[in-house]
């Protein structure tokens, strides 16, 4: 009797992530195609109108930008928690408690001047993520209580906090009835650069390229890499474990947090509940794709950002916009399928029979 | 609060309308994390609850509105559940990627797939119902049979699983494979299981309950069509669930009841006159699960966990 097994290949195939990320992307424009085909899309139309409208003009090009700085932010939150080999499933909840401590720092300081008041209420925004992920934190590094779960079932309970918001305490009395909260004030708006992007694109890249430093080069940093690889290595070289686990989840949270802020003060006219939009989860998946490292990361965010933008497009089309969600999580399914398979080879093999 | 309603002077419509719920909630929370259990306790974390849930009740609307047979519906929903965790077993088990990456993509993945599959039928007003079942004699006894003994056939197919379950995990060699593999799946290996197969059937079999419980949604008469969002998180409770109930068939039965009747609640504090917002009832069974969590890791110090060791530790054989 025969089966199939995973075989170590004597060498493995070179090329790495980004080979591993292309191969990814080919296998969900060709499942992409199947599913299209077989609901009578038409399939190079619709991957046309994708195109066109993310990365087709400057200002498609500029909108994938403003789509990508949630995406890199969520994803590099989830790659500061990988490190310590910690998985923060809760970007999507520190997104939206960042998004209401902004909030709240605007209702306070609506008349304040407008760069004050959107520093103010970025750092507010960090400082939110931060104590969204702060309880998962010091579950984990106390008791080591798993924070996957934690962090998972606390993004429910933010999306339900700002539900009650907005129908209760902070209902807009100008909403005709209508349960929103009121608008953003006037001075929170971040400028524009280039087209449509507004300024927290560059904004996203320096925090980006500033964690990157941070974790590479700094003292810190490099604790927190031997700490993730080796929980001895770190007691031995006098390392506290319960500091670095609450310290990254909490930095974690406070990224995601502050892309809450962002997408706050640069896209969204109001806080509501989707104001996240599922950037915590897909952050998990660019993040993942990107193996965690920062730079790949904001790569990897603007192709997403580009498959988010360019799905939207295609409604006019006829075409179900859901397509790019399933190209997104096709993406990934294809990179893991490439990856291993660059290091393993599927084989036959006889089934061992046990003789006693 | 509970002195409130007891002080109140509750309709008896409105307090039967709130079992009955009660009895639906649990029904769908029930059989979806019944099966991440069957998952879990295998050493699987599948976070594709959410995603399978959706694929399973828009596939199990289709099938039962072009089939005209809710039970024909509730099964292509199961085997459409089963389908998705599919994608799940060969990924994270067939190949041993992380188990949460996997998952939380799977979900993504059976949304985006529900949402295109019933783009269609969002507006069909056709409508998939089960007449109720009425256990004979039972369902005439007053207040009680009117409610538990005379509701869909899914609800007793929930506890007839259930039991299925518990008996099939405790009391069979299959079972024991199970939960071997889900404590050491190296130590399972050496003794002769097949960690890759004991996993992918039990991903598979925990999909197909995902996907029923989705199709329970849209084949009876408590929606009866699909819509976008429909699921509405109730996956992520599930996995909730699992945790909250100890990951025994037994106590996730419990806790689904009291999940659902939080959920049933929340849509009926007002009749009862009761002046609490709902939205802030609805965040209980998360808080909840987290200090059950919190209350198993102090123990853990002093007992073994109720986790299955190996849970969401992929496997890969050579690496033995």
């Amino acid at each position: 009797m025969k089966r199939l097994v995973l075989r170590r290949r004597e060498e493995a195939v070179r090329g790495g992530q980004p080979v591993a990320f292309a191969a990814g992307l080919v296998f969900a424009l060709v499942i992409g195609a199947l599913l299209l085909t077989i609901s009578g899309d038409p399939v190079l139309g619709t991957y046309q109108r994708m195109w066109d409208r993310s990365f087709g003009t400057a200002d498609t090009l500029s909108a994938t930008f403003n789509r990508a700085v949630p995406l890199a932010l969520a994803g590099l939150a989830v790659s500061i928690a990988a490190t310590m080999g910690l998985w923060n499933i809760g970007a999507e909840g520190q997104i939206m408690f960042g998004a209401t401590a902004a909030t709240l720092v605007g209702r306070v300081g609506a008349d304040w001047p407008s760069p004050v008041l959107i520093v103010a209420m970025l750092i507010g925004a960090a400082i939110g993520g931060a104590l969204w992920a702060l309880g998962p934190g010091l579950a984990k590094a106390e008791i080591g209580v798993s924070e996957i779960i934690t962090t998972l079932m606390l993004n429910e309970v933010a999306v339900r906090l700002i539900v009650y918001l907005q129908t209760g305490p902070w209902k807009d009395p100008d909403g005709f009835g209508f349960p929103q909260i009121t608008v953003k004030p006037e001075g929170s708006q971040l400028g524009i650069i280039w087209e449509r992007s507004h300024l927290g694109v560059l904004i996203a890249l320096a925090v980006i390229a500033g964690f990157a430093w941070f974790v590479n080069r700094s003292v810190w940093g490099y604790e927190l890499r031997i700490a993730g690889a080796s929980a001895k290595t770190a007691a031995y070289a006098g390392i506290s474990m319960r500091k670095k686990v609450l310290g990254v989840l909490v930095l974690s949270g406070a990224v995601a947090g502050f892309a809450g802020g962002i997408e706050l003060t640069g896209t969204a006219a109001r806080l509501n509940e989707n104001i996240s939009n599922g950037f915590g989860f897909a952050g998990i998946i660019v993040a993942a794709l990107a193996l965690m490292r920062p730079s790949g990361v904001a790569l990897v965010a603007v192709f997403f950002g580009a498959v988010q933008v360019g799905g939207q497009s295609i409604q006019t089309l006829g075409v179900s916009p859901a397509v790019a969600g399933i190209l997104q999580a096709l993406i990934l399914f294809g990179a893991i399928g490439a990856a291993v398979l660059s290091t393993y080879q599927l084989a036959l093999v006889e089934r061992k029979v046990v003789t006693t | 609060m509970i002195n409130q309603l007891a002080a109140l002077d509750i309709s008896e419509a409105a307090f039967l309308g709130l079992v009955v719920a009660t009895i639906q909630f649990a029904t769908l929370l029930y059989l979806a994390a019944l099966g991440e259990a069957i998952a879990e306790r295998s050493g699987v974390l599948n976070l594709g609850v959410e995603g399978m849930m959706a694929v399973g009740a828009v596939c199990g609307y289709i099938g039962a509105v072009s089939t005209g047979s809710p039970w024909l519906g509730l099964l292509i929903g199961a085997l459409a559940g089963a389908v998705a965790a599919g994608v799940h077993a060969v990924v994270a088990v067939g190949l041993g990627a992380d188990q949460v990456v996997s998952g939380l993509a799977l979900t993504i993945l059976g949304l985006g797939l529900a949402n295109f599959i019933g783009d269609g039928y969002t507006d069909d007003p056709r409508r998939s119902q089960f007449t109720d079942a009425d256990i004979p004699l039972l369902s005439d006894i007053p207040w009680v049979g009117e409610t538990v003994f005379s509701t869909t056939p899914v609800t007793y197919l929930a506890v007839v699983l259930g039991v299925g379950t518990w008996f099939v995990m405790n009391r069979t060699a299959l079972g024991l494979g199970v939960r071997a593999v889900g404590e050491s799946a190296s130590t399972a290996d050496a003794a002769g299981h097949s960690v890759v197969a004991t996993r992918a059937g039990a991903v598979m079999v925990g999909g197909a309950f995902a996907g029923l419980s989705g199709a329970y949604l849209t084949t009876t008469g408590i929606v009866g069509a699909w819509s976008e969002g429909l699921i509405a998180g109730r996956g992520w409770i599930a996995v909730a669930l699992v945790i909250f109930g100890a990951w025994r068939a037994g106590r996730v039965a419990t806790g689904a009841v009291l999940f659902g009747f939080t959920l049933a609640l929340q849509t009926r504090l007002q009749p009862f006159g009761v002046d609490f917002s709902p939205i802030l009832l609805s965040m209980l069974p998360y808080i909840l699960t987290v200090i059950v969590l919190i209350v198993i890791s102090i123990r853990a110090r002093h007992q073994p966990s109720p986790a299955p060791a190996g849970l969401g530790i992929a496997y890969r054989r050579e690496e033995r």
